[in-house]
């Protein structure tokens, strides 16, 4: 293990200060002076023609200033991915879903702006409306966009190798169907923004956003107003886990009410609009048919995979894609058949989150794979042990695995979890399950097509040289990349975690894609190690002209200039420093150089010392079509062992104990590593027991509200015995990948798998409920 | 028709004129500029709003400023002294407890509330505690941790 | 951000004083105690009263005050405290259960149980185990005041017989007899902020520690428009010697003594077949409480 200083350590979150002490500000907690409190209008109705908007009794209301609707705001088509470009602004044809946007309101103060918005009137002639994908796509059905008349909105059709051929080669074959729920992401903050555009023709936005880079895009496309000037601003943000990755109403209408009023513009959505809003897991039904020989080789895999995407695309391209391509790829599976698509429905839009597209399908395939082990005889570790792949294999759909620890996780577990004396010989109640998990480190292109880098970074010297100020657009949003970062930058210039003052998530940054597909440890870090040791290697040059050292002879380290070959008379630097600062309280008196001697000569030499860094994804595999999904620098994976206790009587699940072991390359800052796994493994307890975002026969979101969605509390999710695995990425900086996302996958099955083996029943629908797990048991007996 | 309320806020004494229909959370963000206190749902059902109010941790979004009326509240802001964090936040701080940070400030005020009441409280009794306190980004693992260490720590000052 | 709506508001020093107010709104105000319905309600636009009178600066509504045989519990006491006070926990063990289940701690440090009775709601956590244990009520107005048995208080879901400008005092609770025991067991999804999907309360009492059922309440929560007597279940226990066959009985018995809905947290046939389950649990729990009671 090489010798770190910085990295590697349980260091606190740069943030960490501001947090406790109630500090730090979301975006809900700005203001600005003369500021107006907008609000939305949404559709009550989930499909419908607009015949009329008449906005004139609110207009009437004392206080309010602006209304807009698409008349004001236009109809320029936006989206995630342009070839996907479905929303507007406003809706000015039709209505697609209940909460749909029509119009939006600034008044001087929200209960202004609330009642006006109560009087705005909109005649409708309703449509056919769809709440299901099977509905949505029978003959006759009415499109709910006019390009896509059967309402598939995207289709995906891959097949590597031959899967027909390949059942035939195949001892035992089985088909199973899998399907889950709308999840919702569940994050604390609601989303909030407030937008000025100043006399100067600038916009600023400030906006609790997982991805400055593409908000400030869109609100330039949007709004036309050239992306210079546009400035998006991301505050504190309480939580996104995907939905918060693209540009959302609130952010465009608040910009827009501001170019038009001249004041700044303030708006929150409540929780049920987050509901409504979504961009949350989508609804997958899978069939997943698996062929393997009798040893337990994994020969085949055929996935049908149908999403309930809702009223828009959102990221469901990608999502559609994730649902296939991620599936096979833990495993040594020479033959992969994909069949995807992605519905319209009249539902709130679904996008990213989490796991993005990967968790049902995994959580379908890992409960499939424990039945397949279990009709072989073969423990179910030793099977997966037994298909697994290593590092520096290429799987059939062609990713690069360049460092995989899938081994190491399933042993750890193993080893951690007492699995022998436990697997099959629980009581009747008590229940062990295992599963794998997997998921790309970065998505390997950006949304939009482009050779842009993926993240830049800049760091500047202070003129004192005492602090390193590093900019990046990266967005810390709770993950802890502000830390990861700040670390990274320290260690590869040599200096102390301290000495590094850390400035992010702001478009006039730099260019970052932004914190979502599990990127910004990998890929900013990259540009941020790269503009740190730029820097490093511009304070050596300024020394080694001075004291006539070549710069390899030197190095940085602890905040210390280090000398290779012995004692260096650096006394010139000493006190000229010193003189400069007479009067001063700390003066260096050590008898090692420090950086900050140094780097102010660097300074006094040369001006300011700044460097850049940049990346962008070298060559990636795949020359097929969809290859640009899936494809990443790296991969991560994971493997969990989960304990269960089943009330047999009334069917409710208790989760005992987790065991989980993630391979993230190497653990930048082992807490923030450990806590991203802790988090992951909660939101998927609570999808696979209680999470699910139900609708009434009109489609309103019949439960938006925490109280009726369910996310755990501390009562209801245990310890976790938590392992890191590193297996050096040596596509990453400093070796690290991914953790946020890829630590999710294994937790549905290996519940699952664990319900199995505690009552002897398979559940092909989430969530578990007690009363849907009650049901298997009570058919189960009957069959008997 | 507004009314004139007397509040203690972290020991200092304020008097307002409130409409009866503004809530807790709103006089203290709005009023008090004490931004500390979040509102996730406004409903009771997350916990993000929590204050301490004479003794007693509460969801500030469900209690109405006129109802609050002569007593006693403490927020975040009021737990540190001064640049002197209390130990429940140094070990929120040390042990990981903090991610996103949007239930941080209610957290630190049920832990508070709690060890105040039972310094020594089992696993159990802390996650019941904070059962109020939803977080969606730690899994609570590292915030119970956090919680049994700072009542370690308050034991032995 | 979510917004109440406008409205007056009114905080009377004495029940007299706030007798008179609520009798001067016609039925336009509202009482609010802790507020964790009501503010709920009103937040979502489900009600707007145009005044709430709110009685926590009332004297004496906010305690417990042990009486010779019984006790008297205040409206406006909050849950927390019901899981506070030792003499709930010894002697009425089955409201402290349901008590500590409630909402989450936060709740509790504002709901009270006065406001968990009068709202009616058919999953409420409280009116299970107090109409077991045969709790009385105190209503009051202007004209004077009135004491009833609690289970005649509801009428279905946010339906009561309280009129206008009454106001619930207080709870009256007769000590339990001798051999007697309680349980509550509460359904739900999580294992904190949960509204019941079934919720069962029994009670029953010996003649003598290994005697006969002399008395057997069993109460229903959240499978019917109010919590309902398991009538056929009662009877069947009423006299008998309590056995595991007897139990299982009453239970299945139970289950059909319920009309559950469809909702989102359950359907009927699962909130029957829970009955049972709960039933069982709770009787087996009373009986062995009865057994040891003194
Ligand atoms: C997040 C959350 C979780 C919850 N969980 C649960 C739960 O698990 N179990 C459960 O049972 N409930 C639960 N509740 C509901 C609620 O907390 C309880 O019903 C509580 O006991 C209500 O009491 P309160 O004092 O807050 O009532 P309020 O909201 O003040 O009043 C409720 C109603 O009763 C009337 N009222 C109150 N007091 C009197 C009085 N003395 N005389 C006449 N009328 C009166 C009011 O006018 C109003 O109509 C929950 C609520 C929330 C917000
Ligand atoms: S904001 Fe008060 S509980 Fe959620
Ligand atoms: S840290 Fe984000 S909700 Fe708790």
């Amino acid at each position: 293990m090489k010798d770190f200083s910085v990295i590697n350590k349980r260091l606190p979150r740069v943030d960490a200060w501001s947090k406790v002490t109630g500090e730090a500000r979301y975006a809900a907690d700005l203001s600005m002076p003369n500021m107006l409190y907008a609000v939305l209008f949404q559709s009550p109705l989930a499909h419908a023609k607009i015949l009329n908007i008449d906005t004139s009794a609110a207009k009437k209301i004392v206080g309010v200033k602006d209304i807009v609707t698409y008349k004001e705001a236009g109809t320029i088509r936006y989206g995630v991915s342009p070839a996907r470009y479905d929303e507007t602004m406003f809706c000015y044809d039709k209505v697609r879903y209940v909460g749909d946007e029509i119009a939006a309101v600034a008044a001087i103060d929200f209960e202004t702006a609330m009642e006006a918005a109560s009087l705005i009137k909109v005649d409708y002639e309703e449509l056919p409306f769809y709440l299901n994908v099977f509905d949505a796509i029978k003959e006759g059905a009415v499109p709910i966009h006019d390009d896509y008349p059967n309402n598939i909105g995207a289709e995906v059709h891959q097949e590597f190798g031959n899967v027909e051929d390949a059942f035939k080669e195949c001892d035992y074959i089985r088909t199973d169907r899998f399907v889950n729920k709308k999840q919702d992401g569940g994050f604390l903050e609601p989303q909030a923004c407030l937008a000025y555009y100043d006399m100067n023709g600038n916009l600023t936005l400030y906006t609790s956003t997982q991805t400055p880079h593409y908000v400030q895009r869109t609100v330039s496309m949007v709004l036309n107003i050239p992306i210079g000037k546009v400035r998006v601003v991301k505050p504190y943000v309480g939580g996104g886990f995907g939905p918060k990755a693209s540009a959302n109403t609130i952010e465009l209408a608040a910009s827009l009410l501001s170019m038009r009023t001249g004041r700044p513009v303030k708006m929150v959505m409540n929780r049920e609009q987050v509901f409504m809003h979504s961009r949350g897991r989508h609804q997958f039904y899978h069939e997943l048919t698996t062929g393997v020989k009798k040893d337990g080789t994994i020969h085949a895999l055929k996935n049908t995979c149908y999403l309930d995407g809702g009223a828009y695309s959102s990221f469901g391209i990608a999502t559609v894609y994730y649902a296939g391509s991620l599936l096979g790829a833990p495993y040594r599976l020479p033959n992969m058949k994909y069949d995807g698509y992605r519905v319209y429905t009249n539902k709130p839009a679904c996008g990213a989150q989490r796991g993005h597209g990967g968790v049902a399908a995994r959580a379908a395939w890992e409960q499939q794979l424990d039945i397949i082990a279990g009709e072989l005889g073969i423990d179910p570790i030793e099977f997966r042990l037994k298909n697994v792949r290593e590092k520096g294999e290429v799987t059939c759909n062609d990713f690069n695995l360049s460092s995989f620890g899938m081994k190491e996780c399933l042993e750890a577990i193993r080893d951690r979890s007492d699995w022998k004396n436990k697997k099959g010989k629980l009581p009747k109640g008590k229940g062990i399950g295992v599963a794998c998990g997997f998921f790309v480190s970065g998505a390997g292109y950006p949304i939009y097509r482009s050779e842009t880098f993926h993240s830049t970074a800049m760091i500047k010297l202070s003129e004192d040289g005492g602090t390193v100020e590093l900019y990046t657009a990266a967005a810390e949003i709770g993950q802890g990349s502000d830390t990861v970062l700040t670390m990274m930058a320290a260690e590869a210039l040599g200096v102390r975690y301290e000495d590094v003052k850390i400035y992010s998530g702001d478009t006039d940054f730099g260019v970052d894609l932004g914190a979502y597909s599990s990127r910004q440890t990998l890929m900013s870090g990259h540009a941020v190690k790269q503009a740190a040791e730029d820097v490093k290697r511009q304070v050596l040059e300024v020394l080694s002209k001075r004291l006539n050292i070549p710069v390899e002879d030197m190095d940085i380290k602890d905040g210390y200039i280090v000398f290779k070959k012995g004692p260096v008379d650096f006394s010139g630097i000493r006190s000229y420093y010193i003189k400069e600062h007479r009067g001063w309280a700390e003066q260096p008196s050590d008898d090692r150089l420090t950086f900050k001697e140094a780097a102010r000569i660097a300074y006094i030499e040369r001006g300011t010392i700044v460097s850049t860094g940049a990346y962008k994804p070298g060559e990636l595999g795949g020359k097929y079509k969809g290859a640009t999904v899936g494809t990443s620098p790296a991969y991560g994976c994971s493997a969990q062992i989960v304990e269960v206790t089943v009330d047999m009587e009334t069917g409710k699940v208790t989760v005992d104990k987790m065991t989980d072991a993630h391979d993230c390359g190497f653990a930048i800052n082992r807490t923030n590593v450990e806590g991203q796994m802790q988090g992951s493994l909660s939101m998927g307890l609570g999808e696979a027991l209680f999470e699910e975002v139900k609708f009434d026969e009109k489609g309103r979101v019949a439960n938006p509200t925490f109280g009726e969605y369910r996310i755990p509390t501390a009562l209801d999710m245990p310890n976790v015995n938590t392992i890191i695995i590193e297996s050096d990425e040596p596509n990453g900086p400093f070796g690290a990948k991914e953790v946020g996302e890829g630590a999710i996958m294994p937790t549905i099955p290996a519940i699952l798998n664990a319900i199995y083996d505690a009552v002897g029943v398979r559940i092909d629908e989430l969530p578990v409920t007690s009363e849907r797990l009650y049901n298997a048991i009570k058919e189960k007996e009957r069959k008997k | 028709m507004k009314r004139l309320i007397n509040l203690i806020v972290n020991n200092k004494a304020y008097e307002i004129a409130v409409a009866p229909n503004r809530t807790l959370t709103q006089i203290l963000r709005e009023d008090l500029n004490l931004l500390g206190t979040k509102e996730g749902c406004g409903i009771g059902d997350c916990g993000a709003c929590t204050v301490i109010l004479n003794g007693r941790p509460v969801n500030s979004c469900l209690v109405l400023a006129v109802q609050a009326n002569g007593c006693n509240i403490q927020t975040i802001e009021g737990v540190a002294d001064g640049n002197n964090l209390h130990p429940i936040q140094e070990a929120f701080v040390e042990y990981g407890a903090i991610q996103c940070g949007f239930c941080t400030p209610g957290m630190v005020l049920s832990a508070k509330s709690l060890l105040e009441k039972n310094p020594k409280p089992t696993e159990m009794e802390i996650r019941e505690a904070i059962s109020g306190n939803l977080c969606r980004c730690t899994g609570y693992q590292k915030i119970v941790e956090a919680i049994q260490a700072a009542s370690k720590k308050m034991k032995k000052k | 951000m979510l917004l109440l709506p406008r409205f007056d508001y009114e905080e009377p020093k004495d029940l007299s004083e706030a007798c008179k107010i609520l009798a001067g709104l016609k039925g336009n105000g509202k009482i609010i105690a802790g507020g964790t319905d009501l503010l709920v309600n009103m937040k979502k636009g489900l009600v707007s009263p145009s005044c709430l009178v709110s009685i926590g600066r009332i004297p004496g509504l906010s305690e417990i005050e042990p009486q010779n045989s019984s006790i008297f519990i205040g409206s406006n006491l909050i849950v927390a405290k019901l899981t506070e006070f030792a003499l709930i926990r010894k002697r009425y063990p089955m409201l402290y259960e349901a008590a500590s289940v409630l909402g989450s701690p936060l709740i509790r440090n504002r709901a009270t149980i006065g406001g968990n009775i009068v709202t009616a709601r058919p999953a409420a956590d409280l009116p299970p185990p107090l109409i077991a244990m045969g709790a009385k009520i105190k209503l009051k107005n202007k004209r004077g005041e009135r004491e009833i048995e609690l289970e005649k208080f509801f009428k279905g879901p946010g339906e009561t017989i309280i009129k206008q400008d009454e106001i619930l005092t207080g709870i009256i609770l007769d000590e339990p007899p001798m051999f007697s025991g309680g349980s509550y067991i509460k359904l739900g999804h999580r294992k904190a902020l949960e509204i019941a999907i079934v919720a069962v309360a029994s009670f029953i009492t010996l003649d003598k520690p290994d005697g006969i059922i002399v008395d057997a309440k069993v109460i229903l929560s959240s499978v019917a428009p109010k919590a309902i007597h398991a009538v056929s279940a009662e009877k069947t226990l009423i006299g008998e010697k309590p056995t595991n066959k007897l139990i299982e009985k009453a239970a299945n018995l139970a289950s059909g003594d319920c009309t559950p809905i469809d909702d989102i947290r359950g359907s009927a046939e699962y909130r029957c077949a829970m009955v049972e389950v709960l039933t069982k649990r709770t009787l087996t729990a009373a009986l062995k409480q009865a057994k040891k009671s003194r």
